[in-house]
């Protein structure tokens, strides 16, 4: 079972084989109650996983990690809330590329990519209030066992299809929960510039092109120049000029390339 | 002030309420006006937002200024009876029309209105809400943020559509505390 290594992610662990999404079922945990930080909710599996609004995220039954974890960073003003993300997108990576064996990024802004293909996900819910963070819900999902995804995907991969091996998932989880607890620490410690630093580090396509398009349908080459505090993508265009975009006002089209 | 810098400040200027934005730095001047420029010019105005000099801490619920008009008819909120304009006396405190708070967003991110798009909104106009409701979503680079309402009362007007970009401190919703 779990390792209990961890000071307090995971250390309460609520484990269903099916939940219609761990978020959810961590959301309504805390509207009934006041669960412990680093509270673990993990389901073998998610019949309606969530990924951003509107989308879903596909896992086979006991495949693969499927989790959510409440914390509460009220120590962390709301505008900074990127660095949350941050922190929790390096935990993931740093999970995965402990197995993988090719490098592993961080694509803007939250998805887990061996080279170019998606292994991990992260969907954080936060509650805000006029004092700022009441919680958060961290919901990851982690692509291990699985071999064959639905068409239409665009470009998914895993554990088992990076290495050929399969993964004992409760080991998995621990290891997840003690680099979420490290990377947790950190950002509670005040080390927003080392957790930026890394995840510039890990960015990818950072200093590379790429074709872009535009929500009107524009598309342009521009260079991957990094991320603003608000988390804002920067991209620096023919010219030279830098922009910085949400997540609906960019796309990027095909891989990142070193040249023009 | 660069090509990038004004570049910036249109695309800002544009994601909030302002209708005109003037600057002076020695001899460069600069004057935008949005086509909610004229728009507001020939209306009253539901409730004056105060722009610009809001505090940063509190992102909720600065008292709007209040409003030296009777409230647009169409605006109003429909249980509380408006004094007409002959009746309409200063009044100190709580009593006069047009005193609504706001809600505003605290982080630069996307509107959303429900969790998801087959869900009903969170909050609608005439909606009566509770201090600690979830009132919409910010989503942010992928964090989905829940904005609880600080107070109690009625929504009034719904300022920003859904799925549309706002800026930290938007306003997003006025609500009559009187409900």
């Amino acid at each position: 079972m779990l390792k209990k290594n961890t000071l307090f992610v995971g250390k309460v662990l609520l484990e269903f084989p099916a939940l219609p999404s761990t978020n959810l079922y961590a959301s309504d945990l805390l509207s009934k109650s006041k669960p412990s930080e680093g509270t673990v909710i993990s389901a073998a599996h998610q019949t309606e996983g969530r990924g951003q609004i509107g989308s879903r995220w596909e896992s086979q039954p006991g495949q693969n990690i499927t989790l959510s974890v409440i914390l509460y960073p009220r120590f962390l003003p709301v505008a900074r809330q990127f660095s949350l993300n941050q922190a929790v997108a390096l935990s993931v990576r740093d999970l995965v590329a402990r197995y993988a064996k090719k490098p592993v990024y961080v694509k803007w802004p939250n998805d887990i990519y061996v080279e170019h293909r998606k292994a991990a996900g992260i969907l954080i819910q936060n509650t805000l209030g006029g004092s700022g963070f009441q919680s958060s819900v961290v919901g990851l999902g982690v692509n291990v066992n699985q071999e064959v995804f639905p068409p239409g995907l665009p470009n998914p991969t895993s554990l088992k299809l990076e290495t050929g091996l399969s993964y004992a998932l409760p080991e998995l989880i621990g290891e997840l929960c003690q680099s979420l607890e490290h990377r947790y620490l950190q950002l509670k410690e005040g080390q927003l510039k080392s957790l930026n630093a890394e995840y510039l580090q890990f960015l990818y396509g950072l200093g590379q092109y790429a074709l872009f398009e535009r929500p009107g349908g524009e598309q342009f080459r521009g260079r991957i120049a990094g991320v603003n505090p608000d988390g804002l993508l920067l991209v620096s265009g023919a010219e030279g000029r830098e922009e910085s975009f949400q997540l609906k006002e960019i796309r990027m089209l095909g891989r990142p390339e070193k040249s023009k | 002030m660069t090509f990038k810098e004004i570049q910036e400040l249109v695309k800002l200027i544009s994601r909030t309420n302002l209708t005109e934005f003037k600057v002076k730095n020695g001899e460069f001047e600069l004057s935008i006006r949005t086509d909610k420029y004229e728009k507001q010019k020939h209306q009253l105005p539901l409730a004056p937002v105060a722009q610009g000099q809001a505090s940063p801490a509190p992102f909720i619920q600065m008292p709007a200024v209040p409003s030296p008009y009777p409230a647009a008819p169409a605006a109003a909120p429909q249980s509380t009876p408006q004094p007409s304009p002959a009746e309409a006396k200063p009044e100190s405190g709580e009593g006069e029309s047009g005193k609504y708070l706001e809600v505003r967003s605290p982080i630069v991110g996307t509107f959303y209105r429900s969790s998801s798009p087959e869900k009903p909104p969170y909050a609608k106009v005439g909606d009566v809400i509770q201090a600690g409701q979830v009132v919409c979503i910010v989503e942010a680079m992928k964090l989905f943020n829940e904005i609880e309402s600080e107070i109690s009362g009625k929504i009034v007007k719904v300022m920003v559509e859904d799925a549309q970009p706002v800026e930290y401190d938007q306003v997003l919703f006025l609500v009559d505390p009187r409900g």
